[in-house]
């Protein structure tokens, strides 16, 4: 079979068989249909986006052509052909090649020796021939146009540069179906347009791709046709200029949504809150601003601007070399987040994992944890009265969890966001500083997000917005700073900010 | 797999109050007793029940900072060291005082300024816990020998000392009190307090946590001393039962802490585990102990039996998670 999948592969790819045929996919956990009767059919040379909300069945359907899972019914057919997948080694030797979102690269390794990890070339004598993986590993970069130095040690790349390299190696042995899982979550603007030179690259040899993005300006630009998942259904199948954004988004969560960015607030200028004056860090130098309650001050930068390394100053978790931050009049001490929390500072970060959650407890522990003092008599807690300032929030945000108990990791991404917000209202602050609020998260839930935001600066929180989205940066803001190389390099209002000024100021 | 997690119905009240590794641990607690008893019609006396929660005490007392510990996300493997060092002091103190409360109360002050010395490097020159905690070991194990080259006996014959460790209020003896007190005090801290919610949170994730405003070294710091304490006042039993300040005792005991914390259900990665999955886990332990006694087995049995009944357990808890992960 291998054998014969491997002859079948050096044949030219025929233009005219579907490269893959998912019919009738059905699969079941326990207590859930994950998949109920779904239909993929992928062209030789087209890419195909599949988008749906979080908990659409995307992933679930990837990974059953991955291997990972094994479908219930239904039938796979690969260039005609019934196949059955049951294994990753079954999915490879298939010709299908799946770029997860989670980069699993091996950080010591070279970035050549990652790229042809799974089957090194040996001699004769059983000696793996070194040489030749950096040879070939630069001929790959040459070929799909890449700049990133295959001797690298991987652990010492950038993200963005890492996620690169674990696309290359899906490219590196021949494949009929490539299938990218959110393959632009962090990559900056040029690399974005590098991966779709790429994808532009590997259609016009005839190789078919699955794409799988929540964006959608990525999707109007690289896809042909789209099919949208919903509750674990197939909902439509339809070429890319059948559709407009409004189209696509009813498709994705079942009804309208009457503005993405709403806007229940005027032109807010209320009290400075925030005040920062030539502060500089081991990245960031001679910041200097204001914000003021009921605004949103959005800070937009490219990767590396700085933007997360100011956020985190800010709130007193990063030490700072020199200048003052005041918090509604008072100075805050440097590299202590307790006080900033006291004074009415916090941060929702951009990596909720890591930095945001605590993933094995449950979603009543996580809302509650930086407000605990209210529910507490010395030290003894009163848990009636937490759960019901919990119970609160989780209605009044709309939260989807089966009970306050459940652990936040089984949360969908526009939920955990919505929670770790509530831990900072619940908390009453004076500044939220959010980072990439919207990063991992579904259109549906993107919406509740902005309309949140919007309220809180309605509500007279300064808010800071780090954000490398231009359309959440525009829709958004009432004033706008550009960050470049860990200066401000523009500040600009909302009636004079335009597109191209923030990327020229991001550039400089 | 968020589609699949969040249609599962909400945990029952008497799992969201037991958890499934606890009644993993209840099922081979009973199947060990249901056994032993089958072998050796014994073990159900009055005597043999309240020996192993004799047993059980020491372990307990310690088991019960280690938890919390361990729910911090670190670890501490000199307590066996440190017990013999605190009971050589309270020996010591006891007898040039003349007072048991005093010479527990070095007892425990010295088990407390080990943890504080741990928690110190740990949380200040950030060396890791394993580590740092092995290296007190070495220093205590070394440093006890030029405190005393021998074991410092009982000179002042005081009634109190011993009867710390062999005592009884009515049936039950003195050293299964202490032990059901500390337990009880550590497990409402854990369960009811700020503080026990903010050890989950700092174990869990500890950048979040001090994003959040909490001062997660002082908390860690906290800890350690509260563990050492501990460990100081099962040196000063320990000392009482033996009727001597011995050096070399100890030797292995934080094997035996640290192996009923994870046979209890605590991750050793933080932020999850339990106080009563910790005292189910000393019994199983302990009763294996005793059967291996009563049914006059090979004694070697002791350390063996344990160690496959921890490989055993950890795996089926393994199990478990990867079917609730679906």
């Amino acid at each position: 079979m291998l054998d014969e999948a491997r002859t079948g592969h050096a044949a030219a790819i025929d233009t005219s068989i579907p490269a893959l045929e998912m019919v009738g996919i059905g699969k079941r956990f326990p207590g859930v249909l994950a998949l109920e009767n779904v239909d993929l059919r992928l062209e030789p040379g087209k890419v195909h986006a599949l988008m749906g909300e979080n908990g659409a069945g995307k992933s679930t359907l990837i990974k059953i052509l991955a291997g990972v899972y094994e479908k219930d019914v239904g039938t796979i057919r690969i260039a005609g052909r019934e196949v059955e997948i049951r294994t990753p080694r079954d999915a490879l030797s298939q010709g299908i090649k799946v770029v997860f979102q989670e980069i699993a690269l091996i950080p010591e390794f070279t970035v050549a020796e990652n790229i042809f990890l799974e089957d090194y070339p040996t001699s004769g004598a059983g000696n793996i021939r070194w040489r030749k993986i950096r040879d070939d590993a630069a001929a790959l970069f040459d070929r799909i146009g890449f700049k990133v130095n295959p001797d690298a040690r991987t652990g010492d790349l950038p993200v963005s540069q890492q996620q690169m390299v674990e696309i290359a190696r899906a490219l590196a042995s021949e494949a009929r179906i490539v299938v990218m899982d959110e393959p632009t979550s962090s990559l900056t603007p040029t690399e974005v347009e590098m991966l779709f030179s790429v994808i532009r690259r590997l259609t016009s040899l005839g190789i078919a791709i699955l794409y799988v993005s929540h964006k959608l300006d990525e999707i109007f630009e690289i896809a042909d046709t789209v099919t949208v998942l919903r509750d674990g259904r197939h909902i439509s199948t339809q070429p890319k200029t059948a559709h407009t954004s409004d189209t696509l988004i009813r498709d994705m969560i079942g009804r309208q949504i009457g503005d993405l960015f709403p806007r229940s607030r005027g032109a807010g200028t209320g009290d400075v809150v925030v005040g920062v004056s030539g502060l500089s860090t081991a990245k960031l130098a001679d910041i200097a601003f204001e914000a003021r309650a009921g605004e949103v001050l959005g800070v937009f930068g490219l990767m590396g601007a700085g933007r997360t390394e100011l956020a985190k100053a800010l709130v007193g978790y990063d030490p700072i070399r020199t200048g003052t931050i005041t918090i509604g009049g008072s100075p805050l001490c440097p590299h202590d987040t307790r006080t900033a929390v006291s004074l009415g500072i916090g941060l929702l970060t951009e990596d909720r994992k890591t930095e945001g959650l605590m993933l094995e407890l449950p979603v009543m522990h996580n809302m509650s944890l930086a407000s605990l003092g209210r529910f507490a008599n010395m030290s003894f807690l009163d848990e009636k009265r937490e759960r019901s300032a919990v119970q609160e929030f989780v209605d009044r945000f709309r939260v989807k969890t089966p009970s306050l108990e459940q652990h936040i990791k089984n949360l969908s991404g526009g939920n955990q966001q919505k929670v770790l917000l509530a831990r900072w209202l619940m908390r009453g602050l004076k500044v939220i500083v959010v980072d990439e609020p919207t990063r991992g998260i579904d259109v549906g839930a993107k919406s509740e997000i902005f309309a949140l935001i919007d309220r809180l600066a309605a509500e007279g929180l300064a808010v800071i917005m780090m954000t490398s989205e231009m359309p959440e940066l525009l829709g958004l803001s009432d004033r706008i700073m550009v960050m470049a190389e860990g200066r401000i390099t523009a500040t600009m209002g909302r009636d004079e900010a335009t597109q191209e000024k923030i990327l020229n100021a991001a550039i400089a | 797999m968020t589609e699949t997690a969040s249609s599962v119905a909400p945990p029952s009240r008497l799992r969201a109050l037991t958890g499934n590794n606890e009644i993993v641990l209840i099922v081979i607690l009973a199947v060990l007793c249901v056994l032993i008893s089958i072998g050796a019609p014994q073990f159900y006396s009055v005597e043999n029940v309240v020996a192993i929660l004799r047993q059980c005490a020491l372990v307990l007392i310690v088991a019960s900072g280690m938890t919390m510990l361990l729910i911090a996300a670190e670890v501490d493997l000199s307590v066996g060291a440190s017990l013999a060092f605190s009971g050589v002091v309270a020996m010591d103190v006891t007898n040039k005082t003349n007072s048991v409360l005093l010479g527990g109360l070095a007892g425990i002050a010295f088990g407390a300024s080990v943890g504080l010395f741990n928690g110190l490097v740990v949380t200040r020159l950030r060396v890791n816990s394993l580590i740092a905690t092995i290296a007190t070991m070495m220093i205590l194990q070394g440093g006890i020998y030029l405190y005393t080259r021998e074991a410092v006996q009982n000179r002042h014959s005081i009634r109190l000392f011993t009867d710390l460790s062999t005592g009884y209020v009515g049936p039950v003896p003195v050293p299964v009190i202490i032990a059901a007190l500390v337990f009880i005090a550590c497990y409402v801290v854990l369960r009811h307090t700020m503080v026990g919610r903010y050890i989950y949170a700092v174990g869990a994730n500890e950048k979040a946590a001090r994003l959040s405003g909490l001062r997660s070294e002082r908390l860690k710091l906290g800890v350690f001393v509260f563990t050492g304490m501990l460990v100081g006042l099962a040196g000063l039993l320990l000392a009482s039962l033996m009727n001597t300040g011995q050096p070399t005792a100890g030797r292995g005991f934080e094997l035996q802490v640290i192996a009923a914390v994870i046979l209890g259900g605590t991750s050793l990665m933080g932020g999850r585990g339990t106080l009563i999955g910790t005292l189910l886990a000393v019994l199983v332990l302990k009763v294996i102990d005793n059967g291996i006694i009563i049914l006059r087995w090979n004694q070697d049995l002791q350390m063996i039996v344990p160690g496959l009944v921890i490989i055993g357990a950890t795996w089926l808890d393994l199990v478990r998670r990867k079917s609730d992960a679906r």
